[in-house]
């Protein structure tokens, strides 16, 4: 890495590490009536989530089947009871198509970032009786990383994604449309771009000499088996995958992951046991005997560095990032409602319904100690997203009574607020959201602190 | 356009006034005797309040706790009327997360750090209810204002709660909801029903049926068996069905926001 490119980076990770200390207020599930257990943590208050690029969207616009299949994937109604109770959709682990490296799950967790798949909470049926969580993996470039699962067991997304759906989460079974739907959403989901990155996986550009020699020591035969390299599994190419499994010392046969945003991937290995690349190499090191200098481990880790790197991986959440997934989602209502598509009409108003009313409780109400001022606008911000919320339920009553022609009216009447009305409304009012770091840490701090009498004495 | 032709069409226009006008009246009177529920629910949150005030005087937890959970679904009966008619009273009462007085702050030392030391905040509860009580009487109740509390409440009710609602710390949440939907019922069997049915039977029978479901809802053994995707919806269908009661009560459409019209 370039002296430029270096400092960009302390920068970016002193910011990260900043961002993420400042969200130490991320919000705990709390009390005694809740589905999911007591200091659950899914970092659902965050204020900077994961950047999403698709591929369709380089070139054109994403595709009906991609939008179908992002509004599936984040609706918590395709999964089993316990799930839907618990409000929890497969964009819940995955954010925005990333990992979420602060789920933290008691019972299915052993640390923030994984999940026990065959724990059990979602699916007793699956339970396998142990505590053997998995590190929720980033989707992005899931195209060019079969096979699937941790350990590489199904060649199949489609199989795969069937799979979380009924047995994971023990979901109904889905209707062909939409496991298509989602394994297209999913295959749509690209690598941030790494401009370090060149034909053949090459550094590119201002290499610094630690990378260089990282670079070079990442092809470098193994002393005790010239056969194997690191570059020998992580072939350098567009994922620096072999699409193979392999027993590296951790207690089993996985499969090789990406190293492509791989900074951004943390925790590391198949269960998440390791923070850093530090640790990773070190692991490596030792389990295959490398007997690599304090130098080289920092040349690897620069190497790994540069490689995993990606453009913008993180975006400030805001009303625009939010009514730009909702109406990608609302966007299928266009080609469900003339096609009196029942099933995808109660899939959508269910799961946009319930972004609006999430995002609606971005802006306190009267009640709120954690703000004052703009009053006026919190109220016209509520109120707006009321309206559209009423609109998608008289949209699915409707379909759901045959009157497409009223539909189709009240479609166009929500595509018509969400176009200007509502963007308006919340723009006045998003200083005093909790959009806003500092509204938005006054009221998840006070939240806290409410929720944690509840242990100040026991 | 020829004066008959006027004339036609400005006899359903004065026909829809006059039908405005004979329900305003029926509606009046109908308002009145949601009078007497309010009262009620204010005067038994008082009264849970001031035992509230005299458990923590004698440091009795179990006590204390007790007549929290008493005057709060006295309050939460009534939150068809206090977020409009009186929202800055609501505000003082029913302030969250970090209130310095009302039900929360108190909430959070009772049944969060099991302490009693809530002398000041329970004495802030007494003196705001006992204000909002001494005002029921001469205060103005007009079916807009109660159809628009009853709405927004409606909405309210379809709130999810996967985080365990509103009165997580004492677990009461569910009860919150079945108050309010007592409240929402009450309201509207009291001062809408019998107009509405009389201009629109159907419509009556479905918003009849909507609050019945809710009821159903609600009457999940605990929050976590509440069908939440069934309660969003029956909430949901039975705001669009008063949106569509207001027109034929001749009233105004109903505010989703209180302060918003």
């Amino acid at each position: 890495m370039n002296a430029g490119r270096l400092s960009a980076a302390i920068v970016a990770a002193g910011l990260l590490v900043a961002v993420l200390h400042g969200r130490v207020m991320a919000f705990p599930v709390e009390g005694d009536q809740t589905t999911l257990p007591t200091h659950t943590e899914l970092n659902e208050d965050a204020l900077d989530r994961p950047r999403e690029v698709f591929h369709s969207e380089i070139t054109g616009r994403k595709s009906y089947l991609v939008n179908l299949g992002n509004l599936a994937f984040s609706s918590p109604s395709i999964l089993g009871g316990v799930a839907r109770q618990a409000n929890i959709s497969c964009g819940t682990c995955h954010v925005n198509g990333a990992g979420n490296a602060k789920l933290f799950m008691p019972k299915m967790s052993t640390r923030p970032g994984n999940f026990d798949t065959t724990g059990p909470l979602f699916n007793p049926k699956a339970d396998n009786g142990l505590l053997d969580p998995v590190r929720i993996p980033s989707l992005r470039g899931a195209r060019y990383l079969a096979p699937y699962g941790a350990d590489g067991r199904m060649p199949s997304l489609r199989d795969f994604v069937r799979n979380v759906i009924v047995n994971e989460f023990a979901g109904p079974e889905p209707s062909p449309a939409i496991v298509d739907a989602i394994v297209a959403y999913i295959q749509d989901i690209d690598f941030l771009p790494n401009p370090s990155l060149g034909p053949a996986g090459r550094l590119v550009g201002q290499v610094s000499e630690t990378e260089r020699r990282g670079e070079a020591l990442f092809s470098k035969p193994f002393p005790h088996d010239p056969g194997m390299s690191c570059a020998g599994c992580h072939v350098p190419s567009g994922a620096f995958v072999d699409h193979k499994q392999h027993d590296v010392g951790s207690g089993g046969l996985f499969k090789t992951p990406t190293l492509r945003n791989a900074d951004f991937n943390a925790p590391y290995f198949h269960d998440g046991r390791f923070d850093s690349y530090n640790q990773v190499v070190a692991h490596f090191d030792k389990v295959f005997t490398l007997g690599l200098s304090t130098q080289d481990q920092k040349d690897l880790v620069a190497y790994l560095t540069a490689v995993g790197d990606g453009v913008l991986p993180y975006e400030h959440e805001d009303a625009g990032a939010s009514l730009k997934e909702i109406n990608d989602f609302a966007s299928v209502l266009g080609t469900a409602i003339p096609a009196g598509d029942k099933k995808t009409v109660v899939l959508a108003v269910d799961t946009i319904g319930g972004e609006l009313r999430e995002l609606t409780e971005q802006y306190p109400d009267h009640k709120n100690t954690s703000v004052s001022g703009g009053a006026q606008e919190r109220i016209n911000a509520r109120a707006g997203l009321k309206e559209v919320v009423l609109l998608l339920r008289r949209i699915d009553m409707a379909v759901g009574e045959g009157r497409i022609a009223d539909a189709a009216a009240d479609y166009r009447n929500y595509r018509y607020l969400m176009a200007a009305a509502v963007p308006s409304l919340l723009g006045g009012a998003e200083r005093w959201s909790l959009f806003n770091p500092e509204v938005h840490d006054q009221h998840y701090g006070a939240l806290r602190q409410v929720l944690q009498s509840k242990h100040v004495s026991r | 356009m020829s004066g008959t032709r006027v004339a036609l069409c400005l006899v359903p226009l004065a026909m829809a006034i006059s039908l405005c006008r004979a329900n305003a009246a029926p509606l009046d009177e109908s308002a009145e005797r949601y009078r007497p529920y309010m009262i009620e629910g204010i005067g038994s949150a008082l009264a849970g309040a001031r035992d509230l005030r005299e458990r923590v005087a004698a440091k009795d937890l179990a006590g204390a706790k007790q007549a929290w959970l008493s005057a709060r679904a006295g309050w939460e009966r009534s939150e068809v009327f206090t977020a409009g008619f009186v929202p800055e009273l609501d505000a003082l009462i029913d302030a969250w997360p970090n209130a310095g007085s009302g039900f929360h702050a108190i909430e959070a030392k009772l049944f969060g750090a099991g302490q009693t030391d809530v002398e000041g905040d329970a004495d802030a509860l007494v003196k705001n209810l006992d204000d909002l009580h001494s005002r029921l009487r001469d205060m103005r109740l007009t079916p807009q204002g109660l159809l628009d509390g009853t709405v927004r409440l409606a909405y309210e009710v379809g709130e999810g709660k996967a985080d365990g609602g509103e009165s997580r710390i004492s677990g009461t949440s569910l009860d919150d909801m079945r108050n309010n939907v007592a409240g929402i019922d009450f309201a509207y069997r009291t001062i809408f029903a019998e107009a509405l049915k009389a201009v629109d039977a159907g419509l009556d029978e479905q918003v009849t049926e909507r609050i019945a479901q809710l009821k159903l809802i609600v009457g999940a053994p605990d929050l976590p068996h509440v069908d939440v995707r069934a309660l969003r919806r029956a909430s949901e269908e039975l705001v669009i069905a008063l949106q569509a009661a207001s027109a034929r009560l001749g009233l105004q459409r109903p505010t989703l926001e209180a302060q918003s019209r």
